[in-house]
Protein backbone atom coordinates (compact mmCIF):
# COMPACT_ATOMS: atom_id res chain seq x y z
CA UNK A 1 0.00 0.00 0.00
CA UNK A 2 2.93 2.34 0.61
CA UNK A 3 3.91 2.06 -3.05
CA UNK A 4 1.11 4.54 -3.77
CA UNK A 5 2.24 8.18 -3.72
CA UNK A 6 -0.95 9.36 -2.01
CA UNK A 7 -0.41 6.83 0.82
CA UNK A 8 3.18 8.04 1.30
CA UNK A 9 1.86 11.61 1.62
CA UNK A 10 -0.89 10.43 3.97
CA UNK A 11 1.65 8.59 6.13
CA UNK A 12 3.87 11.66 6.52
CA UNK A 13 0.89 13.90 7.27
CA UNK A 14 -0.53 11.34 9.74
CA UNK A 15 2.79 11.19 11.59
CA UNK A 16 2.86 14.98 11.82
CA UNK A 17 -0.71 15.02 13.14
CA UNK A 18 -0.05 12.31 15.69
CA UNK A 19 2.85 14.30 17.15
CA UNK A 20 1.37 17.79 17.00
CA UNK A 21 -2.25 17.14 18.04
CA UNK A 22 -1.55 15.69 21.51
CA UNK A 23 1.09 18.38 22.19
CA UNK A 24 -1.63 21.00 21.69
CA UNK A 25 -4.41 18.79 23.06
CA UNK A 26 -2.81 18.32 26.46
CA UNK A 27 -2.94 22.09 27.07
CA UNK A 28 -6.46 22.43 25.65
CA UNK A 29 -7.81 19.60 27.80
CA UNK A 30 -6.07 20.68 31.00
CA UNK A 31 -7.25 24.26 30.57
CA UNK A 32 -10.81 22.90 30.14
CA UNK A 33 -10.71 24.21 26.56
CA UNK A 34 -11.60 20.96 24.79
CA UNK A 35 -14.71 22.59 23.30
CA UNK A 36 -12.58 25.42 21.91
CA UNK A 37 -10.86 22.74 19.79
CA UNK A 38 -14.27 21.80 18.41
CA UNK A 39 -15.18 25.43 17.68
CA UNK A 40 -11.85 26.11 15.99
CA UNK A 41 -12.09 22.98 13.86
CA UNK A 42 -15.40 24.37 12.55
CA UNK A 43 -13.71 27.75 12.08
CA UNK A 44 -11.15 26.02 9.88
CA UNK A 45 -13.93 25.03 7.47
CA UNK A 46 -14.59 28.73 6.85
CA UNK A 47 -10.86 29.21 6.20
CA UNK A 48 -10.86 26.32 3.73
CA UNK A 49 -13.78 27.74 1.79
CA UNK A 50 -12.16 31.20 1.73
CA UNK A 51 -8.92 29.57 0.51
CA UNK A 52 -10.75 27.64 -2.23
CA UNK A 53 -12.78 30.72 -3.24
CA UNK A 54 -9.70 32.94 -3.54
CA UNK A 55 -7.67 30.28 -5.37
CA UNK A 56 -5.16 29.97 -2.51
CA UNK A 57 -4.05 26.82 -0.71
CA UNK A 58 -7.02 25.77 1.50
CA UNK A 59 -4.68 24.53 4.28
CA UNK A 60 -3.16 28.02 4.45
CA UNK A 61 -6.68 29.52 4.46
CA UNK A 62 -7.64 27.20 7.33
CA UNK A 63 -4.52 28.18 9.29
CA UNK A 64 -5.07 31.94 8.92
CA UNK A 65 -8.83 31.90 9.64
CA UNK A 66 -8.46 29.51 12.60
CA UNK A 67 -5.64 31.60 14.10
CA UNK A 68 -7.79 34.74 13.77
CA UNK A 69 -10.74 32.92 15.36
CA UNK A 70 -8.48 31.83 18.23
CA UNK A 71 -7.36 35.43 18.74
CA UNK A 72 -11.02 36.51 18.67
CA UNK A 73 -11.86 33.94 21.38
CA UNK A 74 -9.00 35.22 23.55
CA UNK A 75 -10.15 38.83 23.03
CA UNK A 76 -13.81 38.04 23.76
CA UNK A 77 -12.78 36.06 26.87
CA UNK A 78 -11.93 39.39 28.48
CA UNK A 79 -15.06 41.10 27.17
CA UNK A 80 -17.60 38.41 28.18
CA UNK A 81 -16.08 37.51 31.57
CA UNK A 82 -19.39 36.31 32.99
CA UNK A 83 -20.71 34.52 29.89
CA UNK A 84 -17.68 32.72 28.50
CA UNK A 85 -19.78 29.95 26.90
CA UNK A 86 -21.32 32.63 24.65
CA UNK A 87 -17.92 33.24 23.06
CA UNK A 88 -17.83 29.83 21.39
CA UNK A 89 -21.36 30.33 20.07
CA UNK A 90 -20.36 33.69 18.54
CA UNK A 91 -17.22 32.31 16.86
CA UNK A 92 -19.11 29.21 15.72
CA UNK A 93 -21.86 31.38 14.19
CA UNK A 94 -19.30 33.54 12.39
CA UNK A 95 -17.30 30.64 10.96
CA UNK A 96 -20.10 28.20 10.10
CA UNK A 97 -22.09 31.10 8.68
CA UNK A 98 -19.14 32.08 6.46
CA UNK A 99 -18.57 28.47 5.33
CA UNK A 100 -22.23 27.77 4.51
CA UNK A 101 -22.64 31.07 2.66
CA UNK A 102 -19.57 30.44 0.48
CA UNK A 103 -20.39 26.76 -0.19
CA UNK A 104 -24.04 27.53 -1.04
CA UNK A 105 -23.04 30.40 -3.34
CA UNK A 106 -21.86 27.83 -5.92
CA UNK A 107 -18.70 29.83 -6.61
CA UNK A 108 -16.27 27.19 -5.38
CA UNK A 109 -14.27 25.46 -8.09
CA UNK A 110 -13.48 22.52 -5.79
CA UNK A 111 -15.45 20.50 -3.27
CA UNK A 112 -15.10 21.18 0.43
CA UNK A 113 -16.53 17.72 1.27
CA UNK A 114 -13.09 16.12 1.55
CA UNK A 115 -12.29 18.54 4.36
CA UNK A 116 -15.51 17.73 6.21
CA UNK A 117 -14.85 13.98 6.38
CA UNK A 118 -11.09 13.82 5.72
CA UNK A 119 -9.49 11.95 2.87
CA UNK A 120 -6.10 10.43 2.13
CA UNK A 121 -6.60 10.86 -1.60
CA UNK A 122 -6.64 14.66 -1.56
CA UNK A 123 -3.29 15.18 0.19
CA UNK A 124 -0.94 16.68 -2.38
CA UNK A 125 2.87 16.90 -2.24
CA UNK A 126 2.55 20.70 -1.66
CA UNK A 127 0.18 20.05 1.25
CA UNK A 128 2.62 17.52 2.68
CA UNK A 129 5.53 19.97 2.60
CA UNK A 130 3.42 22.78 4.07
CA UNK A 131 2.07 20.50 6.80
CA UNK A 132 5.59 19.30 7.69
CA UNK A 133 6.84 22.90 7.97
CA UNK A 134 3.83 24.00 10.09
CA UNK A 135 4.24 20.96 12.36
CA UNK A 136 7.99 21.44 12.83
CA UNK A 137 7.62 25.17 13.61
CA UNK A 138 4.75 24.47 16.01
CA UNK A 139 6.60 21.71 17.89
CA UNK A 140 9.69 23.95 18.18
CA UNK A 141 7.51 26.81 19.53
CA UNK A 142 5.95 24.41 22.04
CA UNK A 143 9.39 23.24 23.22
CA UNK A 144 10.50 26.87 23.59
CA UNK A 145 7.37 27.87 25.55
CA UNK A 146 6.92 24.56 27.40
CA UNK A 147 7.34 25.79 30.99
CA UNK A 148 5.34 28.98 30.44
CA UNK A 149 2.47 26.99 28.96
CA UNK A 150 2.57 24.36 31.71
CA UNK A 151 2.24 27.11 34.31
CA UNK A 152 -0.47 29.04 32.49
CA UNK A 153 -2.46 25.80 32.41
CA UNK A 154 -1.69 24.85 36.02
CA UNK A 155 -1.70 28.19 37.85
CA UNK A 156 -2.05 31.29 35.68
CA UNK A 157 -1.70 33.70 38.62
CA UNK A 158 1.61 32.15 39.69
CA UNK A 159 2.80 32.39 36.09
CA UNK A 160 1.99 36.12 36.06
CA UNK A 161 3.84 36.67 39.35
CA UNK A 162 6.86 34.90 37.81
CA UNK A 163 6.80 37.43 34.97
CA UNK A 164 5.19 35.32 32.25
CA UNK A 165 3.38 37.46 29.66
CA UNK A 166 0.26 35.34 29.83
CA UNK A 167 -1.77 37.46 27.38
CA UNK A 168 0.87 37.21 24.64
CA UNK A 169 1.43 33.48 25.20
CA UNK A 170 -2.33 32.83 25.07
CA UNK A 171 -2.39 34.43 21.60
CA UNK A 172 0.63 32.37 20.51
CA UNK A 173 -1.12 29.27 21.88
CA UNK A 174 -4.15 29.89 19.67
CA UNK A 175 -1.86 30.24 16.64
CA UNK A 176 -0.43 26.82 17.55
CA UNK A 177 -3.94 25.37 17.90
CA UNK A 178 -4.75 26.80 14.46
CA UNK A 179 -1.62 25.16 13.12
CA UNK A 180 -2.55 21.74 14.58
CA UNK A 181 -6.05 22.00 13.16
CA UNK A 182 -5.03 23.06 9.68
CA UNK A 183 -2.38 20.33 9.61
CA UNK A 184 -4.90 17.66 10.60
CA UNK A 185 -7.86 18.71 8.56
CA UNK A 186 -6.80 17.02 5.28
CA UNK A 187 -6.75 13.53 6.78
CA UNK A 188 -9.00 13.76 9.81
CA UNK A 189 -11.65 16.17 8.57
CA UNK A 190 -13.56 18.88 10.43
CA UNK A 191 -16.14 16.61 11.99
CA UNK A 192 -13.90 14.41 14.15
CA UNK A 193 -10.89 16.69 14.48
CA UNK A 194 -11.52 17.71 18.08
CA UNK A 195 -11.63 14.06 19.14
CA UNK A 196 -8.12 13.59 17.68
CA UNK A 197 -6.95 16.46 19.84
CA UNK A 198 -8.69 15.41 23.06
CA UNK A 199 -9.00 11.60 23.13
CA UNK A 200 -5.30 10.59 23.24
CA UNK A 201 -4.89 13.07 26.13
CA UNK A 202 -7.95 11.67 27.90
CA UNK A 203 -6.40 8.19 27.53
CA UNK A 204 -3.01 9.32 28.87
CA UNK A 205 -4.66 11.03 31.86
CA UNK A 206 -5.98 7.62 32.96
CA UNK A 207 -2.39 6.59 33.76
CA UNK A 208 -2.10 9.32 36.45
CA UNK A 209 1.48 10.33 35.63
CA UNK A 210 3.30 13.67 35.83
CA UNK A 211 3.01 16.30 33.08
CA UNK A 212 5.92 15.21 30.91
CA UNK A 213 4.91 11.56 31.01
CA UNK A 214 1.27 12.45 30.30
CA UNK A 215 2.47 14.39 27.25
CA UNK A 216 4.63 11.48 26.06
CA UNK A 217 1.85 8.92 26.57
CA UNK A 218 -0.60 11.25 24.76
CA UNK A 219 1.82 11.18 21.81
CA UNK A 220 2.09 7.39 21.99
CA UNK A 221 -1.69 6.87 22.07
CA UNK A 222 -2.08 9.41 19.28
CA UNK A 223 0.38 7.50 17.06
CA UNK A 224 -1.43 4.23 17.85
CA UNK A 225 -4.87 5.76 17.14
CA UNK A 226 -4.00 7.61 13.94
CA UNK A 227 -1.67 5.03 12.38
CA UNK A 228 -3.93 2.06 13.06
CA UNK A 229 -6.88 4.18 11.88
CA UNK A 230 -5.03 5.00 8.65
CA UNK A 231 -3.88 1.43 7.86
CA UNK A 232 -7.07 -0.37 8.91
CA UNK A 233 -9.31 2.08 7.06
CA UNK A 234 -7.28 1.40 3.89
CA UNK A 235 -7.98 -2.33 4.08
CA UNK A 236 -11.59 -1.87 5.21
CA UNK A 237 -12.10 0.75 2.50
CA UNK A 238 -13.69 3.29 4.84
CA UNK A 239 -12.87 6.96 5.61
CA UNK A 240 -9.77 7.16 7.87
CA UNK A 241 -11.21 10.00 9.96
CA UNK A 242 -14.25 8.10 11.21
CA UNK A 243 -12.29 4.90 11.78
CA UNK A 244 -9.47 6.74 13.60
CA UNK A 245 -12.08 8.30 15.92
CA UNK A 246 -13.47 4.80 16.61
CA UNK A 247 -9.99 3.41 17.31
CA UNK A 248 -9.23 6.26 19.74
CA UNK A 249 -12.47 5.62 21.66
CA UNK A 250 -11.64 1.89 21.74
CA UNK A 251 -8.10 2.56 23.07
CA UNK A 252 -9.51 4.91 25.75
CA UNK A 253 -12.06 2.31 26.88
CA UNK A 254 -9.37 -0.42 26.87
CA UNK A 255 -7.05 1.67 29.06
CA UNK A 256 -9.91 2.54 31.43
CA UNK A 257 -10.82 -1.16 31.70
CA UNK A 258 -7.16 -2.10 32.28
CA UNK A 259 -6.93 0.50 35.04
CA UNK A 260 -10.04 -0.87 36.72
CA UNK A 261 -8.74 -4.46 36.51
CA UNK A 262 -5.39 -3.41 37.95
CA UNK A 263 -7.11 -1.70 40.89
CA UNK A 264 -9.33 -4.72 41.52
CA UNK A 265 -6.28 -7.02 41.44
CA UNK A 266 -4.44 -4.76 43.88
CA UNK A 267 -7.42 -4.65 46.24
CA UNK A 268 -7.74 -8.41 46.26
CA UNK A 269 -3.97 -8.86 46.83
CA UNK A 270 -4.14 -6.34 49.73
CA UNK A 271 -7.05 -8.27 51.25
CA UNK A 272 -5.12 -11.56 50.94
CA UNK A 273 -2.08 -9.99 52.62
CA UNK A 274 -4.28 -8.65 55.45
CA UNK A 275 -5.63 -12.15 56.08
CA UNK B 1 7.10 48.76 50.91
CA UNK B 2 3.43 48.96 49.80
CA UNK B 3 1.49 52.21 49.55
CA UNK B 4 -2.13 52.79 48.64
CA UNK B 5 -3.76 56.18 48.48
CA UNK B 6 -7.47 56.81 48.15
CA UNK B 7 -7.75 53.34 46.62
CA UNK B 8 -11.19 52.43 45.30
CA UNK B 9 -12.22 49.40 43.34
CA UNK B 10 -15.35 47.82 41.93
CA UNK B 11 -15.46 45.07 39.31
CA UNK B 12 -17.83 47.11 37.11
CA UNK B 13 -15.90 50.37 37.65
CA UNK B 14 -19.06 51.97 39.09
CA UNK B 15 -20.32 52.25 42.70
CA UNK B 16 -20.80 50.50 45.05
CA UNK B 17 -17.06 50.04 45.59
CA UNK B 18 -15.62 46.98 47.34
CA UNK B 19 -12.72 49.16 48.44
CA UNK B 20 -13.66 52.81 48.87
CA UNK B 21 -10.96 55.44 49.45
CA UNK B 22 -8.61 53.04 51.24
CA UNK B 23 -5.23 54.30 52.50
CA UNK B 24 -2.46 51.90 53.42
CA UNK B 25 1.26 51.80 54.15
CA UNK B 26 3.11 48.57 54.82
CA UNK B 27 6.73 48.91 55.91
CA UNK B 28 9.61 46.62 55.02
CA UNK B 29 10.06 43.78 57.54
CA UNK B 30 6.46 43.78 58.79
CA UNK B 31 4.23 40.72 58.98
CA UNK B 32 0.77 42.08 58.17
CA UNK B 33 -2.42 40.06 58.43
CA UNK B 34 -5.37 41.46 56.49
CA UNK B 35 -8.59 40.49 58.25
CA UNK B 36 -12.26 41.33 57.85
CA UNK B 37 -15.64 39.82 57.17
CA UNK B 38 -16.34 37.62 54.15
CA UNK B 39 -16.69 39.74 51.00
CA UNK B 40 -15.07 42.84 52.53
CA UNK B 41 -12.39 42.90 49.81
CA UNK B 42 -9.41 41.11 51.38
CA UNK B 43 -8.60 38.99 48.32
CA UNK B 44 -9.41 41.94 46.03
CA UNK B 45 -6.84 44.04 47.90
CA UNK B 46 -4.32 41.19 47.46
CA UNK B 47 -4.99 41.09 43.71
CA UNK B 48 -4.53 44.88 43.52
CA UNK B 49 -1.16 44.59 45.30
CA UNK B 50 -0.19 41.85 42.81
CA UNK B 51 -1.26 44.04 39.88
CA UNK B 52 -3.85 41.48 38.69
CA UNK B 53 -6.53 44.17 39.02
CA UNK B 54 -6.33 47.87 38.23
CA UNK B 55 -7.71 50.41 40.74
CA UNK B 56 -10.94 52.13 39.73
CA UNK B 57 -9.71 55.27 41.52
CA UNK B 58 -6.57 56.18 43.44
CA UNK B 59 -3.41 54.10 43.30
CA UNK B 60 -1.41 51.33 44.87
CA UNK B 61 2.31 50.63 44.43
CA UNK B 62 5.12 48.55 45.83
CA UNK B 63 8.90 48.85 45.69
CA UNK B 64 9.43 45.10 46.24
CA UNK B 65 12.05 43.83 43.80
CA UNK B 66 10.80 40.25 43.87
CA UNK B 67 7.37 38.93 44.85
CA UNK B 68 6.45 35.51 46.18
CA UNK B 69 2.77 34.57 46.06
CA UNK B 70 0.82 31.72 47.61
CA UNK B 71 -2.70 31.66 46.13
CA UNK B 72 -5.78 30.39 47.89
CA UNK B 73 -5.39 26.62 47.86
CA UNK B 74 -8.73 26.04 46.14
CA UNK B 75 -7.39 28.10 43.20
CA UNK B 76 -4.33 26.05 42.54
CA UNK B 77 -5.00 22.66 44.12
CA UNK B 78 -6.36 21.70 40.71
CA UNK B 79 -6.39 18.14 41.95
CA UNK B 80 -6.79 16.48 38.54
CA UNK B 81 -3.84 18.28 36.98
CA UNK B 82 -1.03 15.82 36.15
CA UNK B 83 1.97 17.57 37.66
CA UNK B 84 4.46 16.17 40.16
CA UNK B 85 5.87 18.18 43.05
CA UNK B 86 9.26 18.19 41.29
CA UNK B 87 7.78 19.39 37.98
CA UNK B 88 5.79 22.13 39.76
CA UNK B 89 8.94 23.48 41.43
CA UNK B 90 11.33 22.92 38.53
CA UNK B 91 9.10 24.64 35.94
CA UNK B 92 8.74 27.61 38.28
CA UNK B 93 12.53 27.73 38.72
CA UNK B 94 12.86 27.97 34.95
CA UNK B 95 10.22 30.73 34.77
CA UNK B 96 12.25 32.70 37.30
CA UNK B 97 15.36 31.99 35.16
CA UNK B 98 17.21 30.53 38.16
CA UNK B 99 20.14 28.54 36.81
CA UNK B 100 20.89 26.77 40.08
CA UNK B 101 18.97 23.46 39.98
CA UNK B 102 19.57 23.00 43.72
CA UNK B 103 16.75 25.55 44.27
CA UNK B 104 14.31 22.68 43.64
CA UNK B 105 15.98 20.39 46.19
CA UNK B 106 16.06 23.30 48.65
CA UNK B 107 12.33 23.88 48.06
CA UNK B 108 11.59 20.20 48.64
CA UNK B 109 13.66 20.22 51.83
CA UNK B 110 12.01 23.39 53.10
CA UNK B 111 8.55 21.94 52.47
CA UNK B 112 9.51 18.62 54.13
CA UNK B 113 8.61 16.85 50.88
CA UNK B 114 11.92 15.27 49.94
CA UNK B 115 10.38 11.82 49.54
CA UNK B 116 7.47 13.18 47.51
CA UNK B 117 9.28 14.67 44.51
CA UNK B 118 7.61 12.23 42.08
CA UNK B 119 4.18 12.41 43.74
CA UNK B 120 1.38 14.20 41.90
CA UNK B 121 0.41 17.50 43.55
CA UNK B 122 -3.22 16.33 43.62
CA UNK B 123 -2.26 13.28 45.68
CA UNK B 124 -0.71 15.34 48.51
CA UNK B 125 -2.65 16.27 51.66
CA UNK B 126 -3.91 19.86 52.00
CA UNK B 127 -1.05 20.71 54.36
CA UNK B 128 1.61 19.20 52.06
CA UNK B 129 0.19 21.06 49.06
CA UNK B 130 0.30 24.34 50.93
CA UNK B 131 3.89 23.74 52.06
CA UNK B 132 4.87 22.98 48.45
CA UNK B 133 3.23 26.22 47.27
CA UNK B 134 5.04 28.20 49.98
CA UNK B 135 8.34 26.55 48.94
CA UNK B 136 7.59 27.62 45.35
CA UNK B 137 6.83 31.20 46.44
CA UNK B 138 10.16 31.35 48.30
CA UNK B 139 12.18 30.42 45.20
CA UNK B 140 14.38 33.25 44.01
CA UNK B 141 14.45 34.75 47.52
CA UNK B 142 11.62 37.29 47.29
CA UNK B 143 11.60 40.35 49.58
CA UNK B 144 7.79 40.36 49.77
CA UNK B 145 5.69 37.26 50.40
CA UNK B 146 1.93 37.48 49.76
CA UNK B 147 -0.39 34.73 50.96
CA UNK B 148 -4.13 34.32 50.48
CA UNK B 149 -5.60 32.32 53.38
CA UNK B 150 -2.58 30.07 53.94
CA UNK B 151 -4.31 27.76 56.43
CA UNK B 152 -7.53 27.11 54.47
CA UNK B 153 -8.12 23.37 54.15
CA UNK B 154 -4.98 22.53 56.15
CA UNK B 155 -4.89 20.19 59.17
CA UNK B 156 -3.99 21.72 62.59
CA UNK B 157 -0.46 20.20 62.75
CA UNK B 158 0.42 21.51 59.29
CA UNK B 159 -1.10 24.90 60.16
CA UNK B 160 1.22 25.07 63.14
CA UNK B 161 4.25 24.20 60.96
CA UNK B 162 3.26 26.72 58.28
CA UNK B 163 2.84 29.62 60.72
CA UNK B 164 6.07 28.70 62.51
CA UNK B 165 7.86 28.84 59.14
CA UNK B 166 6.29 32.21 58.24
CA UNK B 167 7.21 33.68 61.63
CA UNK B 168 10.78 32.40 61.27
CA UNK B 169 11.09 33.90 57.78
CA UNK B 170 9.86 37.23 59.11
CA UNK B 171 11.99 37.43 62.25
CA UNK B 172 15.18 35.73 61.06
CA UNK B 173 15.31 36.70 57.38
CA UNK B 174 13.42 40.00 57.70
CA UNK B 175 11.01 38.92 54.95
CA UNK B 176 7.98 41.21 54.60
CA UNK B 177 4.82 39.12 54.76
CA UNK B 178 1.28 40.16 53.85
CA UNK B 179 -1.32 37.50 54.48
CA UNK B 180 -5.07 37.51 53.96
CA UNK B 181 -6.30 35.70 57.05
CA UNK B 182 -9.51 34.08 58.15
CA UNK B 183 -7.67 32.33 60.98
CA UNK B 184 -7.80 35.09 63.60
CA UNK B 185 -5.88 33.16 66.27
CA UNK B 186 -3.01 32.70 63.82
CA UNK B 187 -3.18 36.38 62.80
CA UNK B 188 -2.96 37.53 66.43
CA UNK B 189 -0.22 35.08 67.41
CA UNK B 190 2.08 35.56 64.43
CA UNK B 191 1.70 38.93 62.72
CA UNK B 192 3.34 42.17 63.85
CA UNK B 193 0.50 44.32 62.49
CA UNK B 194 -3.15 43.67 61.66
CA UNK B 195 -4.97 45.54 58.91
CA UNK B 196 -8.70 45.36 59.58
CA UNK B 197 -10.86 45.90 56.50
CA UNK B 198 -14.42 47.09 57.02
CA UNK B 199 -16.83 49.03 54.81
CA UNK B 200 -14.33 49.39 51.98
CA UNK B 201 -11.70 51.00 54.22
CA UNK B 202 -9.21 49.71 56.73
CA UNK B 203 -7.10 50.60 59.70
CA UNK B 204 -3.96 49.23 61.28
CA UNK B 205 -3.75 47.98 64.82
CA UNK B 206 -1.45 45.79 66.87
CA UNK B 207 -2.50 42.17 67.34
CA UNK B 208 -3.17 42.98 70.99
CA UNK B 209 -5.38 45.97 70.17
CA UNK B 210 -7.27 43.89 67.64
CA UNK B 211 -7.75 41.09 70.13
CA UNK B 212 -9.10 43.48 72.77
CA UNK B 213 -11.15 45.79 70.57
CA UNK B 214 -12.78 43.27 68.28
CA UNK B 215 -12.45 39.80 69.68
CA UNK B 216 -13.08 41.07 73.21
CA UNK B 217 -16.57 42.01 72.02
CA UNK B 218 -17.12 38.45 70.89
CA UNK B 219 -16.92 39.31 67.19
CA UNK B 220 -14.82 36.46 65.77
CA UNK B 221 -16.01 36.72 62.20
CA UNK B 222 -13.38 37.17 59.56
Amino acid sequence: MLSYGFMQNALIVSLSISILCPCIGVFLVLRRYAMIGDTLSHASLAGITIGLLSGQNPVLGAFVFTALSGALIEYLRRYFRKYTDLILTIVLALSVGTAITIISSGRLNASADAFMFGSVLTVTRTDTVMIMILSAVSVLALIRLYHQMVYIAYDEEAARVAGVRTGLINYVFFVLVASAISVSIRIVGVLVLSSMIALPVATALQLEKGFKQTLLFSGLFSVIDIMSGLFLSYYLNVAPSGFTALVSVFVLVAVMAGKKLKRAAKRSSDQNTAR
Amino acid sequence: MIWAENLSFSYNAVPPYILDGLNLEIKRGEYVSIVGENGCGKSTLMKLILGFLKPTRGGIQTDAYKLGYVPQKSDSANSGFPITVYEMLDSYRRLLKLRDKSAVAEGLRQAGLFGYARTLMGNLSGGQQQKALIARALMGEPDLLLLDEPSAGVDPDSQHEIYALLKRLNTERGLTIVSVEHNLDAAISNSTVIFHLHGGRGHFCTPRQYSEEYLGKGDRRA
